[in-house]
């Protein structure tokens, strides 16, 4: 793990760690119904607590945003060219797709980032929370991995098709 | 006219007991004003300019502007983040262990704000390494008091 990547990884691990005390709480506003406040924004303020900013430069960027029953994680991911940001897009793109089988996952970002995750006092209930750390941790550290391979492929493709179809005017 | 299904009337109700951001502020903060903070913003700048980063943090991190407005705010953050960014990486623990943890509370409150704003985020690397060094000295305390802490800076 690079040098600068490790301070990164640290600092979102213990603002997770902080922010994933979850409580069960119903509804303020509503009989009967229990719903992540993290998403119902305007309703209660005294229900979020502060938004944690947590970034290595402008491009690499998390906002973990805390309520009493749920945790929004936003990950903006490295986009460094117009074939990264595509990349990026897509890849996201399809993981959002199958949010269903996901759970943690939130089915569109929230803007400016590229994915986020929605944890809810459920999910930290049903499942280890250290466990639900290390998955964003994990992902985290290994999305970069995967977008810089892709790259690689595309190119080392697009090269190989440029070879291919040029290849018949050569005399 | 916009959808009327959608207007939430209960946002028009005086006694509905909904509490916005600004009703979660602490009262009886001080005012401050920015004439008032110049003097601690030039003393922090010329004690860091001089190499004296130990008490510039200190002076920084202690009785921070909670009840000056937003652009005072931003002026002192701005001293704060410089302070921050112009100390040696070898210094950075020496200077934390030097702290108090309520010093711990408020300097992680400005790395989070130095890293929600453009200049700090420059300078994530910086901001990052005293996230780190401050966790190995007070863990996750800090953190989790500034989750539920309503003063910001």
């Amino acid at each position: 793990m690079s040098q600068s990547l490790r301070p990164y990884l640290t600092a979102v691990r213990y603002s997770l760690e902080a922010a994933l005390t979850l409580s069960n709480f119903s509804s303020q506003e509503v009989e009967r119904h229990n719903r992540p406040e993290i998403e119902v924004g305007n309703t209660s303020a005294e229900l979020l607590l502060q938004p944690m900013h947590v970034s290595r430069n402008e491009n690499e960027q998390v906002l973990i945003e805390t309520s009493v029953n749920s945790v929004r994680v936003n990950i903006k991911v490295k986009q460094a060219d117009e074939i990264e940001q595509i990349l990026v897009h897509k890849f996201t793109r399809f993981l959002e797709q199958r949010a269903e089988s996901f759970h943690i996952l939130r089915r569109t970002p929230i803007a400016g980032y590229s994915i986020s995750f929605l944890i809810t006092n459920k999910h930290t209930e049903t499942m280890k929370t250290s466990k639900l750390v290390d998955f964003i941790i994990e992902f985290m550290e290994e999305v970069d991995k995967e977008i810089s391979e892709m790259k690689l492929f595309l190119n080392a493709r697009a090269r190989f098709v440029a070879e291919a179809y040029l290849g018949e005017f050569v005399y | 006219m916009e959808d009327w299904r959608r207007i939430d009337i209960d946002a028009f109700d005086p006694e509905s007991g909904r509490l916005t951001a600004a009703d979660l502020i602490p009262p009886n903060q001080a005012q401050v004003t920015l004439q008032e903070l110049q003097p601690k913003i030039q003393q922090i700048r010329s004690m860091s300019t001089s190499g004296d980063m130990i008490s510039a943090i200190q002076l920084a991190t202690s009785d921070p502007p909670y009840g000056a407005d937003d652009s005072t705010k931003a002026q002192y953050l701005q001293a704060v983040l410089e302070a921050l960014g112009q100390t040696r990486q070898a210094d950075i623990s020496n200077i934390i262990k030097q702290l108090s943890p309520k010093q711990h509370d408020v300097l992680i409150k400005y790395l989070y704000k130095g890293m929600s704003v453009p200049e700090g985020q420059k300078q994530g690397g910086i901001l990052l390494s005293w996230f780190e060094k401050l966790t190995q000295e007070a863990g996750v305390n800090p953190v989790v008091h500034y989750l539920s802490d309503r003063r910001t800076v």
